[in-house]
């Protein structure tokens, strides 16, 4: 990490979260950049097909508000939030592995990069039809409530998304049903190559959701990755009281293109620069971690133990068989009529 | 004592009522599913029965409430999903073809969920109330279709559906709500998802049909009786189609005709004939044929609209230009 150290924002004082958490979050955004930066090299060197989607930038807000669930809520991560899977349980291997198109990784090589669930962590598979999966996460939501059980469904949204119809019918949907859904709005102020200004007469989204849907939204810097987990955490514990439905918009900045072929030529590089040197989420977290008194080599022991964790998971991963065309049409039901 | 009568639409409001008492897990949703009873009545007295967290009205949001039906699915519930008409599928085509039928397939969740489509026409509700849109879904993996023509079907499809932990779109045909009657079928009466039916034996012909087709043809056969011997392959299930069954049936007669009610170049039609041009050519002793509506939306105006059907005289003279060949 080329940045000055000096020049770097910590996140915001936040005592009331504890080292643990800190830590927790901590290896989320590490892996989460880590991770990406090694499949940027590998999709150059042509080793993973297809393409590639990154969250450079955004790395606290889906790391956070993992961090911020309990073990039996469930979650919908979208393409910009790695760490929130890694939140969840989620191996780097197996992580690798969807990437790699490996047998025996979470879709067996049926589907690629971040296009992934993980059932057994609660995780629920991506689709590329952003906005679909509001709706899904409201009827787990509904499932919750209808058993009275106090868990959460959460998932995420970019600005992108909020202009498709599915997400809006998804947000009233929760509150006609008042159910214990988060939203986390990432509003990373571009859609692919479109900018918010210029895709949606009010790019506040805060406002819409709490204006439109009488759904709270409090708003948070999304590069502070300490402010993200606090926030998160109160409406997660808002919605699993009884309150309805919660959101959150995190105001964040891609620093990469849409996908790793797209150079974000369209980009503010003064913005970008800013972005880079002053509020790099990672930075940001290890700046406040030093700030709070841990020690300099502690930090730099736990961002060598990621890059072991990587370099371990994709050893892990790359070993793993690719998987047997034979059994292409295996799994396309539940209950096979024949 | 024999079994009291009900009608095809009743057999389905039963077939909800007696999963509801058995499985916890299965609740209604859609748009004025309780206290109006559904758009057609078929969810009548449930809300009484069941209340209204088994019985949910939803908001005008056919994307919202079919994403959520699969997202409580996937949390172990097994909820039924009302569209008002089968038209409306256009609205959450997305969430079923993307979301429903990918899901099993990509990641190994099961998401157990019934969607009933109100289909069909004679009802003159034109190009948005009357549609047919079943051949959407015809070749999607990951997705059942299933299309009652008879009561029992009625009843004994839709509970093998709630059962099933796939996804499966229920076309009930409005025309044949009030139409149908028969004897309530047992409460442990189910029908084999993907599974034909011979509805009527022959030698000469096969009709093979589904839906609306099927008391059709079965009028038709009985009428060109002795004459001509027509059997009657009830499909029930259009997708996974049951190719044995269709091979079979072309196998006794060595003549083939498709019968439906979904415009030519959509519904199951293609497939069988491609099934049968494939597999079944040499066993043929004439070309298949097709009777179904033209490719244009169902149309209005009951000139228009009873021109457009399948009709008896229609299958009668399309079977013995058949018989002739």
């Amino acid at each position: 990490m080329a940045t000055d150290a000096s020049a770097v924002i910590p996140c915001e004082e936040a005592p009331a979260v504890d080292d643990d958490v800190r830590r927790r979050i901590f290896r989320c955004v590490l892996l989460h950049r880590l991770m990406e930066e090694r499949i940027m090299l590998l999709y150059k060197q042509g080793r993973i097909p297809g393409s590639v989607y990154t969250g450079r930038g955004q790395e606290a807000v889906g790391a956070a508000a993992g961090v911020a669930l309990s073990a039996d809520d469930v979650v919908a991560p979208l393409n910009r939030e790695m760490g929130c899977h890694i939140a969840r349980g989620v191996t780097v291997a197996h992580i690798f592995r969807n990437y790699l198109g490996r047998a025996t990784g979470p879709t067996g090589g049926r589907d690629g990069n971040m296009h992934f669930g993980v059932p057994e962590q609660g995780v629920f598979p991506l689709v590329s039809m952003l906005g679909d999966l509001v709706p899904v996460m409201v009827g787990a939501a509904l499932a919750f409530k209808r058993r009275g059980e106090p868990r959460v469904a959460l998932t995420f949204f970019g600005d992108g998304a909020f202009n498709c119809g599915d997400t809006h019918e998804g947000l009233n949907l929760a509150g006609a049903l008042n159910v214990p859904a988060v939203f986390i709005a990432q509003s990373n102020r571009v859609a692919y190559s479109t900018f918010t200004e210029r895709s949606m007469r009010n790019p506040v989204l805060a406002q819409r959701i709490e204006g439109g849907y009488s759904i709270p939204c409090p708003r948070v810097d999304g590069t502070d990755a300490l402010a993200v987990y606090s926030t998160v955490r109160e409406a997660v514990e808002r919605a699993r009281s009884g309150d309805g439905p919660q959101a959150v918009e995190a105001l964040t900045v891609r620093m990469d293109g849409h996908a790793a072929h797209d150079d974000a030529r369209y980009m503010d590089r003064e913005l970008l620069h800013e972005y880079a040197t002053r509020r790099d989420p990672v930075e940001r977290l290890a700046a406040r971690l030093i700030a709070d008194g841990m020690s300099a080599d502690e930090v730099a022991s736990l961002r060598d133990a990621a890059a072991a964790e990587v370099a371990a998971g994709l050893a892990e991963a790359e070993a793993a068989p690719a998987p047997d065309p034979a059994t292409l049409e295996q799994g396309v039901y539940a209950s096979p009529v024949r | 004592m024999a079994a009291a009568e009900i009608t095809y639409l009743e057999a389905i409001r039963l077939a909800m009522r007696d999963a509801m008492r058995d499985d916890e897990r299965v609740f209604l949703l859609g748009e004025d599913v309780g206290h109006f009873g559904g758009a057609f009545g078929v969810t009548q007295g449930l809300l009484d029965e069941f209340g209204g967290d088994r019985v949910i009205d939803t908001p005008i949001s056919e994307e919202g409430f079919i994403g959520a039906a699969f997202g409580a699915a996937w949390m172990g519930e097994r909820p039924i999903a009302e569209l008002q008409f089968a038209d409306f599928v256009s609205c959450p085509f997305d969430q079923i073809v993307t979301v429903g039928a990918k899901t099993h397939w990509r990641n190994g969740i099961a998401l157990p969920v019934v969607i009933r489509l109100p289909s069909g026409g004679g009802v003159r509700g034109g190009p948005f109330h009357a549609s047919s849109p079943e051949g959407w879904f015809v070749g999607t993996a990951g997705l059942k279709v299933v299309c009652p023509g008879t009561v029992e079907d009625a009843y004994g499809l839709l509970r093998a559906a709630v059962e099933d932990d796939d996804p499966v779109l229920y076309f009930e045909h409005k025309a044949l709500y009030r139409r149908l009657r028969a004897p309530q079928p047992d409460a442990s009466y189910r029908v084999p998802i993907g599974r034909a039916r011979v509805a009527r034996d022959g030698t000469d012909v096969s009709v093979i049909t589904y839906g609306s087709g099927v008391s059709l043809a079965l009028g038709v056969a009985e009428a060109m009786a002795p004459g001509a011997s027509v059997e009657v392959l009830d499909l029930r299930t259009i997708w996974p189609l049951d190719v044995e069954a269709v091979l079979e049936s072309v196998a006794r007669t060595s003549r083939a005709l498709v019968l439906q009610e979904a415009s030519r170049s959509t519904g199951a039609a293609n497939t069988i004939v491609s099934l049968v041009a494939q597999r079944a050519f040499e066993r043929l002793d004439a070309p298949i044929r097709v009777v179904a509506p033209p490719d244009t939306p169902v149309p209005y105006a009951p000139e228009l609209e009873d021109a457009y059907l399948p009709s008896a005289a229609g299958l009668t003279s399309a079977l013995e230009d058949l018989l002739g060949y």
